[in-house]
């Protein structure tokens, strides 16, 4: 730690000698007034200085007294060159402005990708998407979804048969942190996990981090998924919106005050029980079963210096069989945020989030009736700094304090049958503090280094229960409110490194170390509304994940080809599994029903992309192992966890025929999911009864999938423009296993047999879009 | 957790289609498994003793005679089950004390297999009502019975509830309906049943509510979770056994009350 420290001063207090000025400003998009995040801006006449735009547009450069030539540019857009003439602190606002029509933003699009980011930016690469760039993309459903986009990358593997959860480098489900305008959002799912919450209207981009996860990002194991709102059209009134088979959207936006501030309102509405109502069976036609979300944000900007913004995001999912049963959940996430520029070099930002999940049950009607209800709720406060020392050195350093209250379960109601039974609500406090120097070491050398504090308070008012080797209960102890009952802390340094070997490859290492402390209790096959966040305490220790990572990155032919490997292998202490028969809903004692264990995941992955012309992709493929060891799990043998697919492959091509039409194609192939089937069988009261030997010991069958997708953007309107998608799902219905069970020959009971489900053979679908101009 | 493959099910049901596989599976070696029952009801106490097979064999389980059983009763006091072939061991007229522990032990090829098993006071069932419904949830209209019982406060009570209609008897593990006072301890349980669809006018419905050991509840939960086609877990693994030295299965000591209704 104290070499550390002791390292960066002496890095920092390189370079004090010639006279310096500094450019700042923002960045935008000339349409609409977006913040571009991650734009570049280079100087033209020195080689490997420049820097990236933050979160919210900003820059700032610093520079010796001179004559320089500012290269401005971001994917998607008409880059701009500025010659500056640098006598003093200089402030420059840039409007990135769209290519002129439809048939050359492809082109731009490329063009602006044209240059080497990918090879000179440093630390590990990210991957990132915005809506637009995805939106040929043939999806279930027609609903585009960026977190399915998000799985058709290496090393992201899907949790299921269309489904949005994911693995990344085969780390658990839980282990990705994912963030909605920097709430944490607990259940990312609607529908057990057929949608995403997120609505791609909505959205800004998502960036991925899967290694080299900055220090300003904590809590979970394996990976971040960053989410960004859009923050509304800041020149003029827009709207824009979808009808599609199953949901539809609306979005609105205008300006507040023009150039100063905007709002942003997007809702969408799913109709799937509409096709309930076709299907032949009776027991189907009572359900109601939808969802809809609404994200709604508005910013405003104070002077030159203050800006403020206020984001939201409420969604939920409802199912009803008849009056009798219903579930209903959902997240609910609201964030205030302050930008402030302290000076031109040091940039505040300071955010208050509020974050939720809740899912409820309601049993019968009238007298009887009766509820279950369960929920998590934060409390975030975060600051975050940036300070741009020199042109070698960004500083990012912050604080973060999360106050979480745990309602584990709650059964209320009338019927004489139950007790009331209200689990006690548990309470922790989550902090972090971190700081990170990005640093230009030389030419060709840049380094990412940072560390991280984290602590975790698990606090009264609770119960603090132990546990013997067989999960009974051996005693508790009562604990006061705000009293500790147990205090975790760990650092957690975070490495990485490019080296630009030419300006058409570089290689890049990274080392992070992550502590998570919340954990998520699932043991069902699907994702669930009901899957549990639980604190760390006594009993359940904090999940450590440790990777290193190394990769190589080239590109060829003026940089329209792209490829790149990367090896990586991850360490994760402290998982989660569940004893047999485990109760995990309405359990005081959960904790008891957990065993602890601890697995290891290693990889390569290898991208190629092909990003000018009219024919535009990538090809990922990624081979990797994912294992876990539990002393009483398959007798302390190591075995493969459920997402160990060794070969995992996307082929995704986007073909440009003309200005009016885009054809685009997916095609998917995975090992199939590792397994427990029974290797034998007994009868129990003349019932076959399948005799496991080992966790996870058998395969099945592997994944394969072709999806078709083809965009009609119909003529354009004075001031209205609007496109057509059609696309199909599985095209060449593939029959892939969704489940496997064992059971019983129904029409000879002697016999067992072995039945395979598939869900989704041959989906088409359509979906118009439109957006006013 | 059935009731959200319910809700999955809904979702996929339009596009979902089932087919029966070939899928090559190990054969594992033969474990002993022993199903073990001391019905106080009629004082007898029954075991069958048998090995797993591979999954796909289509013939029966191979049964093991020869075995030497016995059941033990809380005052330590053993009495020789006799062997009645095909595998089967039985003790008759063995008179039953409540709310006392037995323990069973098997000797088999030089390896003795014991079991424990509590046998509770019997919860006696109340007379069944049943009640007219509109239909819901896609069931036509008819009637379910209700399964009414008083819960003795304060002590667990785990509880095995078998259906008869028309005198055909849901006596399978996957038709037993489980229960527990873990959310209704003291309370009057009126609690809803019916079968597969809901009963007409002239069904007579006889109901058995056995009162069981926690471990059999706990065991037959388990099972239940594992067999048929309903499998809940993303990681099924063998049931906890009852029984010590690797073997499979279960001993239950119960009582039962019973009552019958004819719809009217």
């Amino acid at each position: 730690m104290k070499l550390i420290i002791a390292v960066t001063i002496l890095l920092l207090t390189f370079s004090i000698n010639a006279q310096k000025f500094t450019i700042s400003g923002t960045m935008k998009d000339a349409t609409n007034g977006e913040d571009m995040f991650g734009a570049v801006i280079k100087v033209k006449e020195l080689e490997n200085v420049g820097t990236t735009t933050n979160a919210y547009g900003f820059y700032s450069l610093t520079l010796e007294k001179g004559d320089y030539t500012l290269i401005y540019r971001s994917t998607g857009f008409r880059s701009q060159e500025i010659a500056i003439n640098l006598t003093g602190d200089i402030e420059k606002n840039i409007e990135l402005s769209l290519p002129a029509d439809v048939q050359q933003i492809t082109e731009m699009k490329v063009n602006a990708e044209k240059e080497n980011d990918n090879i000179t930016s440093s630390g590990m690469n990210v991957t990132k998407f915005d809506p637009k760039s995805i939106e040929t993309i043939p999806v279930i459903f027609g609903e585009k979804d960026i977190m399915k986009t998000l799985q058709l990358t290496p090393g992201v593997k899907t949790a299921g048969e269309g489904n949005s959860g994911f693995f990344v480098r085969g780390g658990g489900a839980d282990q990705n942190l994912i963030l909605l305008d920097e709430a944490p959002v607990y259940n990312a799912s609607h529908l057990l996990g057929f949608f995403s919450v997120f609505n791609s209207d909505a959205i800004k981009d998502v960036s991925l981090y899967k290694s080299g996860i900055p220090a300003e990002y904590g809590g979970r194991a394996s990976s971040v998924v960053d989410v960004k709102m859009r923050d509304g059209n800041n020149k003029k009134f827009g709207a824009s919106g979808g009808l599609g088979l199953i949901s539809s959207r609306l979005t609105l936006e205008a300006p507040i005050v023009k150039d100063k501030g905007s709002f942003i309102i997007s809702g969408r509405r799913s109709y799937a029980d509409l096709f309930l109502k076709l299907s032949q069976k009776a027991e189907l036609k009572d359900v109601k079963l939808f969802f809809y979300d609404l994200n709604a944000k508005a910013n405003y900007r104070f002077g030159k210096k203050d800006r403020v913004f206020l984001s939201g995001y409420f969604g939920r999912d409802k199912f009803k069989l008849g009056d009798d049963f219903g579930i209903s959940w959902g997240n609910a996430t609201g964030t205030l945020r302050w930008n402030h520029l302290i000076n031109k070099k040091f940039f505040s930002n300071t955010t208050l989030v509020r974050s939720s999940f809740d899912y409820e049950f309601s049993i019968g009607a009238g007298d009887d009736a009766f509820g279950l209800r369960s929920s998590i709720q934060d409390w975030n406060l975060k600051q975050d700094f940036t300070y741009y020392l020199n042109n070698n050195n960004t500083l990012k350093f912050g604080l973060n304090a999360i106050h979480h209250t745990f309602k584990p379960g709650a059964l209320t109601g009338s019927n004489e049958t139950f007790n009331e039974i209200v689990l006690k609500s548990r309470f922790a406090l989550e902090l972090g503090a971190y700081i990170q120097n990005e640093m230009k070491l030389g030419t060709r050398l840049n380094v990412m280094y940072g560390l991280r504090y984290s602590g975790f308070n698990y606090m009264g008012l609770g119960t603090d229960y132990q546990f013997d080797e067989k999960g009974n209960e051996i005693g508790s102890k009562n604990y006061q409110k705000w009293e500790s009952i147990k205090y975790y802390q760990g650092l957690e340094p975070r490495i990485s490194a490019s080296y630009i070997i030419s300006d058409k490859n570089s290689v890049k290492v990274s080392y992070n170390r992550n502590f998570q402390y919340l954990h998520q209790l699932s043991n069902s096959t699907s994702s669930s509304p009901t899957d549990n966040w639980v604190p760390s305490s006594s009993n359940v220790k904090p999940q450590i994940g440790d990777q290193v990572a190394m990769g190589y990155y080239q590109n060829f032919v003026k940089n329209t080809y792209r490829i790149s490997g990367e090896i990586y292998y991850k360490s994760l202490a402290n998982q989660i599994d569940y004893r047999n028969g485990a109760e995990l809903i309405l359990n005081d004692q959960v904790e008891g029903e957990l065993v602890y264990g601890k697995g290891r995941a290693y990889g390569f992955e290898l991208l190629m992309e092909k990003k000018k012309g009219k024919l535009t992709g990538w090809i990922s493929y990624t081979l990797s192992r994912s294992l876990r060891t539990f002393d009483k799990i398959n007798n302390g043998k190591e075995f493969s966890a459920r997402q160990d697919r060794i070969h995992d492959i996307s082929v995704v091509l986007m073909y440009r025929i003309n200005k009016a039409l885009a054809l685009s194609s997916t095609w998917i192939y995975y090992t199939g999911d590792a397994i427990t089937f029974p290797s034998g069988k007994y009868e129990i009261n003349g019932t076959f009864i399948p005799y496991y030997t080992e966790r996870n010991g058998y395969r099945m069958p592997d994944y394969h999938r072709m999806d078709l997708g083809l965009t009609w953007y119909m003529k354009d309107r004075k001031k209205f423009e609007h496109n057509l998608n059609i696309s199909i799902y599985n095209l060449y219905a593939r029959e892939n296993a969704y489940t496997i069970t064992f059971e019983e020959d129904p029409d000879d009971p002697s016999k067992t047999q072995a039945v395979q489900t598939t869900l989704f053979k041959l989906i088409p679908s359509i979906t118009y879009n439109f957006k006013l101009k | 957790m059935r009731i959200l493959f319910l809700l999955l099910s809904a979702i996929t049901i339009v596009a979902s289609c089932q087919k029966v596989i070939d899928v090559d599976l190990n054969d594992a070696n033969p474990k002993v498994v022993i199903e073990a029952n001391y019905t106080a009801e009629d004082s007898t106490v029954l075991l069958k003793l048998s090995l797993t097979t591979s999954y796909f064999e289509p013939s029966t389980p191979s049964t093991l005679n020869g075995a030497i059983v016995n059941i033990i009763d809380g005052n330590g006091i053993a009495t020789p089950l006799i062997s009645i072939g095909n595998g089967e061991y039985e003790l008759t007229a063995y008179v039953p004390t409540f709310n006392s522990t037995y323990k069973m032990t098997v000797l088999y090829d030089g390896t003795t297999y014991s079991a424990t098993s509590l046998l509770p006071n019997i919860v006696p069932l109340n007379p069944m009502t049943y009640e007219f419904s509109p239909g819901f949830f896609g069931f036509g209209e008819g009637y379910f019975v209700n399964e009414i019982y008083d819960d003795p406060a304060g002590v667990p009570n785990f509880y095995l509830a078998i259906l008869s209609k028309n005198g055909r008897e849901r006596n399978k593990v996957t038709d037993f309906i489980m229960g527990d006072d873990r959310l209704s301890d003291g309370n009057p349980v009126t609690r809803p049943l019916f079968i597969d669809t809901l009963f007409s006018i002239g069904d007579t419905i006889d109901l058995e509510l056995q009162s069981i050991d926690e471990k059999i509840f706990d065991y037959y939960s388990e099972i239940q979770a594992i067999a048929g086609s309903g499998q809940a877990t993303a990681a099924p693994s063998n049931p906890i056994s009852v029984w010590d030295n690797d073997a499979l299965g279960y001993f239950s000591a119960y009582g039962n009350s019973r009552q019958t209704v004819i719809i009217l």
